[in-house]
């Protein structure tokens, strides 16, 4: 027989109370660091390195060679009959009827006993009478205990309520009657406060952060890719495969470097162009940025008109700058005809030889960018059409087609 | 109809004629107030009876027809605010003519007008002059031609004017000046200061330089025209042609260009010989 000490060596880890983050800890009212105890309860055999054979031979030995008169048992203090077994747990002595389960009074089986307040307990006693139950898993605990929230818990199943992360060997925060990761704790307090925490200090981002492939972080943690300076929250993230936002090519730059690369830069917004680029007025604009300088509505690809370097709806450009007819010389209320850099209201626009009127439909030539119609243009002198035949072919390489 | 008053009833009632007439007696019936008579074989006033009596007309439109000259009962018509006389036969102008009190638009082009009467500059509100395709040049116009301060387009194409005069700064609201195809040898730096102008047609000219004032105007606009072909530009105002207008305002702005500008003037460039040979011009015949 074997029989193995398991005195019940139970450590107690607390926090580190007189440390300036314990005390801050402690003055945090919405979550307090919680210490939790961890003591092992495995039994006795497995945590010795010695095999319990090699370890109790010798024993028996020294115990043969002492004389049995002196030797008593532990339990009921009589002597030893010559012959008779002795079990020897941890230098004392016991009959082997003695030592048994201070609360059934069986032998242990395999010689696995439990010792609590002094006393020797067999495996089942033991766990009916102290040994912890886990919280999570309803089981006793064999091995290490994790006492916390005021529970035990197997240290495999004392997890993170967020993220699962085991909790055992990193310590948790105890956050709304939730055990935390300090991770998720950061989270949670930090989406509280409107706040970021870096994807990779897991501290708070008290500034603006900066977004990279879908997660954010602390600018100062990354350099230009181009020019490697620290970045700031200016730097851009710029997509080598155009489409997700979440793209592991992303690479960042600072602005400077960014600027230089030829991305267009939105002239309202001053930020680069991604997407459809409009280009008027002599520079770029996001297509929801290019509006009209009375409304502000985008133009959205319809129509605008500039007038000193701004652009405007129609609406709103008649309405200020009121075209007039060429004809009438009236601010045009309705529909508008324009044609050879000119307006006319659209009822007013005519041959300028015959004033006949004309419809978008009937075709017309120029002559010094005043309409004629076809019938006028074949009526004039054979040798001004001439001229202003070679004139069109000189001045636009083209015969002088009709103009719709 | 039947009855055509007895001054003009030695004229033939040609087929045209009656259609004259015939428009005359339904616009007469409808009142209707504009006047299509244009490619109606009309020679003389006379062969439309009763239409200097029509003074409830605005517009007037004659064009294509054979008309000669111009009766001064013509300015009867005290409504009218339009009247078109291109493609005629017309030699000389009544100076009534100026005194229209709503004439807004007159259009004389391909005409054979070799002047313009004395005064001819008094319209009150003339807005478009069109004198293309004339004899005309700066000695026919009248002392008062600059005077028409309402003048907002004037084409002189296809004329004679060798110079454009100094005064055509006094014609502050003109915003287009079409001098196409004329003899013109310079342009006056007076051009510079019609600061609405965003149209000027000189095309084949015997232009060599350009006034430097001529930069002021907003050439570069999108609402601006400006055509400069077929002259014979010295080589520095040809190579900004070339670039594009803008790049021709900017050299014109330029103080290089000033610098060009004072040496051309002091050592002027030949002046080109006419280029275009207009005895063939139908504004020609007699």
């Amino acid at each position: 027989m074997n029989p193995t000490d398991r005195s019940p060596n139970i450590p107690l880890i607390g926090a580190i109370k007189n440390s300036r983050l314990a005390q801050r800890r402690a003055s945090r009212t919405e979550e307090s660091y919680v210490r939790f105890e961890i003591y092992d309860n495995v039994p006795l055999h497995i945590r010795n390195n010695d095999s319990p054979v090699s370890q109790t031979i010798p024993k028996f030995q020294w115990i043969t060679n002492m004389s049995r008169d002196t030797m008593f048992c532990s339990k009921c203090g009589e002597g030893f009959e010559p012959q008779e077994k002795i079990v020897n747990s941890t230098g004392q002595l016991w009959h082997q009827h003695c030592f048994v389960c201070a609360q059934c009074f069986r032998e242990f089986a395999d010689g696995v006993f439990y010792e609590y307040d002094g006393r020797k307990y067999c495996e089942h006693d033991f766990h009916v009478l102290f040994a912890p139950c886990c919280q999570r898993c309803n089981t006793f605990i064999i091995g290490r205990v994790i006492k916390a929230m005021n529970a035990s818990w197997h240290a495999d199943c004392f997890r993170c309520e967020m993220c699962n992360l085991e909790l055992a060997d990193t310590g948790f925060i105890k956050n709304g009657g939730r055990a935390l990761c300090h991770e998720c704790n950061a989270k949670v307090k930090a989406r509280g406060l409107g706040k970021y925490v870096c994807h990779k200090c897991h501290a708070i981002i008290d500034d603006q952060p900066l977004r990279f492939r879908g997660e954010v972080y602390h600018p100062y943690h990354f350099t230009c890719t181009a020019c490697g300076v620290e970045l700031d929250a200016n730097a851009r993230e710029v997509r080598n495969r155009p489409g997700l936002a979440k793209n592991d090519t992303n690479e960042l730059y600072c602005l400077r470097c960014h600027d230089k690369m030829g991305v267009p830069i939105c002239g309202a917004c001053r930020r680069p162009i991604e997407e459809r680029v409009v280009t008027a007025l002599g520079k770029h604009w996001h297509v929801e940025h290019f509006v009209c300088a009375k409304c502000e509505k985008p133009f959205f690809g319809h129509r605008h008109y500039e007038k000193k370097g701004l652009a405007y709806c129609e609406t709103h450009y008649h309405q200020l700058f009121g075209n007039l007819c060429y004809s009438c010389n009236q601010v045009i209320s309705g529909d508008v005809f324009m044609a050879l850099n000119k307006a006319w209201c659209f009822h007013h626009f005519a041959c300028s030889i015959c004033d006949q009127k004309m419809t978008e439909k009937t075709k017309f030539y120029e002559c010094d960018l005043k309409p004629v119609c076809k019938k006028c243009y074949e009526r004039f002198p054979k040798e001004l059409r001439n001229r202003l035949r070679r004139q069109h072919e000189a001045s636009t390489k083209r015969a002088p087609t009709p103009v719709e | 109809m039947e009855t055509a008053p007895s001054s003009v009833s030695c004229l033939p009632h040609t087929a045209k004629m009656s259609k004259a007439k015939k428009v005359l007696e339904e616009a007469r019936e409808i009142r209707n107030p504009e006047l299509d008579l244009f490619d109606k074989g009309v020679s003389t006033f006379e062969e439309m009876p009763g239409l200097l009596n029509m003074t409830n007309v605005t517009r007037l439109t004659l064009s294509h027809n054979r008309i000669r000259s111009i009766p001064p009962g013509l300015a009867n018509l005290t409504n009218l605010e339009i009247l078109n006389l291109a493609n005629n036969q017309i030699q000389e102008l009544p100076l009534s003519l100026s005194s229209m009190p709503k004439l807004r638009i007159l259009n004389l082009s391909i005409n054979r007008l070799d002047t313009l009467p004395r005064g001819f500059g008094a319209f009150p509100v003339l807005e478009i002059l069109d004198l293309t395709y004339n004899n005309l040049k700066e000695d026919s116009l009248p002392g008062n031609f600059f005077m028409m301060q309402t003048l907002r387009a004037l084409y002189l194409g296809d004329n004679d004017f060798e110079k454009l005069p100094p005064e055509i700064k006094n014609l502050k609201n003109l915003e287009i000046l079409g001098l196409r195809e004329n003899d013109l040898i310079e342009l006056p730096k007076e051009i510079g200061e019609l600061s609405r102008l965003r149209e000027l047609h000189v095309q084949g000219n015997r232009l060599t330089i350009l006034p430097p004032e001529l930069g002021n105007l907003d050439m570069a606009s999108n609402k601006a025209e400006f055509r400069f072909e077929g002259n014979v530009w010295v080589p520095p105002i040809l190579d900004q042609l070339n670039l594009g207008i803008s790049h021709l305002q900017d050299y014109l702005r330029s103080e290089a260009y000033r610098i060009t500008y004072n040496r051309y003037l002091t050592n002027k460039p030949p002046v080109p010989p006419p280029c275009v040979d207009k005895a063939k011009k139908i504004s020609r015949l007699r």
